[in-house]
């Protein structure tokens, strides 16, 4: 066995278009994956500063009532992983800002594809790809022939003469181009290696090893389908017209047809209607029977039996604070209600687009890739929970100040320092661990193993039963 | 008649070709799909139109009822006084709106990247959430819809190669491609017509398509034709390029090589270099220009004097000084901060300005591109005459600013003059405001 993947490789070398087409290929990766970091770079750079920008803006903030601030509110903005280099994901059509401010959740805004017009549907040129769409086209290109063009040659039964059985015959072609595939995958982890040294971490190595493992999977999936279809149809020209048309149809139109699809079974509202149903539930009372006014009043009996006094006059502290931090309260209830059906409706459609691997390997593929790198549906979830989590916090600790710390109720002129501002703590994003995340990905690990084994099961079913 | 006889052989083989049969019904399906597609993208926002125009009447008619029985505004509300023109207008909140071109069933472009339609009150601005986004899955963003520009501009080049690849290739594979020379003469010309067969089979069916949609939607506009011309050129492109690969290559799979790395390095490397080049030139714009003037600016005016805030609207408006309440040596506190929206609006506008600058940069790059970048020229071409490319959107951001400075203008000069309104100059206002 490996002496036919010896040959089979001094073959490859012999043929200098092969050669010179490999050469190229390698430069071509190891500039792409640096250039991608080289763009991670100053696009973190660029967050860091509009990070900072409005972060001081915060700290030099004079004496200032602490619901004001909290209407001044704070921006997040969308931090980009480290792998991000590698598979940019959703994150050039998600908005990079979310405004965090008393009284209401808000959207993330500003996507890097609104700010200009349409240059590339598949994305920028990242090793994702590469991998996606380069690689498996060689692969592909490097294996539809290699068992008709021994079988047509003859050289096939002077192997078996020789003791070899076909399926290791089969076995050994199938892995020397595959080998070919692990070659340019290894590269470009190790200039990620290289480049990104000093943010180098386990996680992050372990999702690179992730990322090795899933494109592995696939590229031999994809190897043993070509070289299956090949056996079957015993010409080159056939086996290259499926494979072709299998892989146009898994890696461009599929896709498509299963994004559309899950938004029907599970449709989002429009901003409109999202809008107004939580505006309706906002001023009416989650279940309609529980109006703005009488939860206020309710609120005040409550404070004033607490207190034991009569009027809110009396108050040691300001029952504007408290009642702002309770309507903020019922103001979670409400977003919790309709952002938490917004997010699982997403979800809902993510898990369908997952499930559809079963009959796509590159569904699986695509949705690993990207949430190895920390640029799916999910990491953004978690991003936009985090912000959510923190500006609760950071709204409370401002209607905190305002209720307890030393005005009383009416004093509406009431101003907080600007030390108390800057003690405020500032929302600093870490993206998820992959294995605190990971069971997220596993029904596309599951579709990418059966495919594993539905092709190598295959392929050794049709060697055993080809004649020749 | 030798180039008929071509011509017609080349239907023979194509109809006893299952894979080539299949491949074209099923791409003329997807068209179908696509289509269909985008009528229901188009209904859909016709519909949500139809929703947001009923709720605007709903709401201006509860105003209107307050000028037809004299009610100063809501009852819970003593202090509204609904005849004056500031409270007028902050209860007549209007709409703007994009309506979808009649030709969006073809190409759905950037149209579900923005919003289409904005509440417009004293404080908004064209980059407000709901015209910068609307509600759409990500993940299904990035892989694209099926629409009927993607499947004429991305797969119709991958047809063509399933149709054309074994055009004397498989008379080379099967070598008898000599034969072929000593039967029809000259090779070119029987490559030629082989392959005008398919140019014409696709052209045909492709324009057919583009005429159901004129028909259903009754459109035979200037843009209609000039779509067709564009997709035509678009199609023959790809059916010169591949008749050069077949005559100057041997053997199918050498063909096929050639012409599935065309269609990679057009319509996947390229665009994608451009992109990476672009990005690193221009990253990602985090607009700190518009949220400080959003912000910090906007505090900023909250915490001006009157005498200031006073100072700035003449700055901004000076046929202010002609109006009743600059003639009077007492600056009104109320008119001045009911008034200083149009101070932010202001900056709003000098913030969008610089963003436009930034963006104009970045697509002027992309433009130039094109001499490269042949198919983002295609594709945005074809965005533009659906209207649903990014200057579309830019002019319907442009259209909603000047109608918020309408807005303003209105709110500034006759809450400066102290209008009183009644019924019948309402009337006239929600005629400016709409």
């Amino acid at each position: 066995m490996n002496k036919i993947i010896y040959n089979e490789w001094l073959g490859f070398f012999r043929n200098k278009l092969f050669l010179f087409l490999s050469l190229f290929f390698l430069f071509f990766l190891v500039l792409v994956t640096y250039l991608g970091i080289i763009q991670n770079i100053k696009q973190d750079n660029a967050q860091e500063i509009a990070h900072k920008h409005i972060r001081a803006q915060w700290d030099e903030m004079e004496a200032s009532n602490p619901h004001s601030a909290a209407h001044y509110g704070s921006y997040a903005f969308k931090p980009i992983s480290v792998l991000n280099s590698i598979d940019e994901g959703i994150n050039s059509v998600t908005g990079n800002v979310l405004r965090l401010e008393g009284h209401r959740q808000n959207d993330i805004v500003f996507s890097e594809v609104s700010q200009s017009l349409i240059i590339s549907k598949f994305g920028k040129l990242k090793p994702s790809l590469i991998f996606q769409f380069i690689i498996p086209l060689i692969l592909i290109f490097l294996s539809f022939n290699t068992y008709t063009s021994e079988r047509q040659s003859g050289r096939l039964k002077l192997l078996l003469i020789q003791g070899s059985s076909l399926r290791k015959i089969v076995s050994s072609k199938v892995l020397s181009v595959w080998f070919i595939g692990l070659i340019l995958l290894f590269v470009t982890i190790l200039i990620q290696f290289i480049f990104n040294y000093s943010f180098l971490n386990s996680d992050v190595f372990l999702r690179l090893s992730f990322l090795f493992v899933s494109y592995a999977f696939y590229y031999l999936i994809l190897i043993n389908l070509t070289v299956l279809l090949s056996v079957i149809f015993k010409s080159s020209t056939a086996s290259l017209s499926l494979t072709i048309l299998t892989w146009v149809f898994w890696t461009i139109f599929y896709p498509t047809i299963v994004g559309n699809s899950t938004e029907k079974l599970n449709p989002l509202p429009t901003r409109v209607e999202f809008k107004e149903a939580m505006s309706e539930d906002r001023s009416k009372g989650i279940d309609g029977h529980n109006p703005r006014g009488e939860r206020r009043d309710a609120l005040e009996k409550s404070t004033l039996a607490k207190y034991n006094v009569e009027k809110l006059e009396d108050l040691p502290i300001n029952f504007s604070g408290i009642l702002m931090q309770e309507d903020e309260e019922y103001g979670n209830m409400v977003w919790d209600k309709h952002f938490g059906n917004l997010y699982k409706q997403l979800e809902k459609q993510k898990k369908n687009y997952q499930l559809s691997g079963f009959l796509n390997p590159f569904t699986a593929l695509q949705s690993l890739s990207m949430g190895i790198s920390g640029t799916d549906l999910f990491h953004h979830l978690d991003f936009l929970n985090k912000a959510e989590s923190y500006r609760r916090v950071f709204i409370k600790s401002l209607n905190d100040e305002y209720a307890f710390g030393g005005s009383k109720t009416g004093e509406r002129g009431w101003k907080a320092s600007n030390e108390f501002f800057r003690s405020v703590e500032d929302f600093e994003y870490v993206s998820p661990e992959f294995l605190s995340i990971g069971k997220k990905y596993l029904y596309d690990v599951i579709t990418l193993i059966f495919w594993l084994i539905i092709s190598v099961v295959s392929l050794f079913l049709v060697t055993r039963k080809i004649k020749l | 008649m030798r180039h008929f006889f071509i011509f017609s052989y080349e239907l023979n083989h194509f109809l006893k070709t299952k894979t080539k049969v299949v491949s074209y019904l099923f791409f003329i399906l997807a068209c179908i799909y696509s289509l269909f597609n985008g009528f229901q993208l188009h209904d859909k926002q016709l519909n949500t139109i139809k929703n947001i125009k009923e709720q605007e009447t709903e709401s201006l008619a509860k105003v209107l009822n307050w000028f037809e029985n004299d009610l100063s505004g809501p009852e819970d509300r003593s202090w509204v006084d609904i005849t004056d023109p500031y409270w007028a207008i902050r209860y007549s909140p209007t709409y703007v709106i994009k309506e979808p071109s009649l030709l969006l069933p073809l190409g759905i472009g950037q149209a579900e990247q923005y919003g289409y339609y904005q509440k417009l009150s004293i404080w908004s601005s064209p980059l407000d959430n709901d015209i910068v986004e609307e509600i759409s899955n990500y993940e299904r963003l990035i892989n694209g819809n099926i629409d009927f520009s993607f499947l004429i501009l991305f797969l119709l080049p991958l047809l063509i190669i399933i149709l054309t690849y074994n055009v004397r290739g498989l008379e080379s594979d099967l070598k008898f491609h000599d034969l072929v020379s000593v039967q029809v003469g000259d090779y070119k010309k029987w490559v030629f017509y082989r392959l005008l067969f398919y140019a014409v089979l696709l052209l045909f069916s492709v324009d057919c398509l583009f005429l159901s949609v004129a028909i259903i939607n009754n459109v035979f506009s200037y843009q209609f034709f000039e779509l067709i011309i564009l997709s035509n050129f678009y199609i023959l492109i790809y059916f010169i390029s591949f008749y050069l690969i077949i005559i100057k290559s041997n053997g199918s799979i050498s063909v096929a090589f050639k012409m599935i790395a065309l269609w990679l390095t057009f319509c996947v490397l390229v665009p994608g270099a451009v992109h990476q080049y672009i990005n690193l030139k221009y990253p990602t714009n985090y607009m700190t220009d518009f949220l400080d003037a959003n912000r910090k600016d906007t505090y900023d005016v909250f915490k001006l004097s009157k005498e200031e805030l006073n100072e700035q609207l003449i700055e901004i408006y000076p046929e202010l000084l002609l109006s009743k309440h600059a003639k009077d040596s007492v600056i009104n506190r109320t008119i001045v901060r009911n008034t200083m929206s149009a101070i932010v609006n202001q900056i709003n506008v000098n913030a969008i300005e610089k963003i436009n600058q930034q963006n104009f940069s970045k697509n002027n790059l992309i433009t130039k591109a094109y001499f490269f970048n042949p198919l983002s020229f295609f594709q945005n071409k074809w965005n533009a005459l659906t209207e649903t490319d990014y200057h579309s959107y830019s002019d319907y951001r442009k259209y909603t600013q000047s109608k918020i400075d309408k807005r303003l203008e209105l709110l500034v000069y006759d809450c400066w003059n102290s209008k009183k309104l009644d019924l019948k100059s309402y009337n006239e206002y929600l005629n400016l405001l709409k």
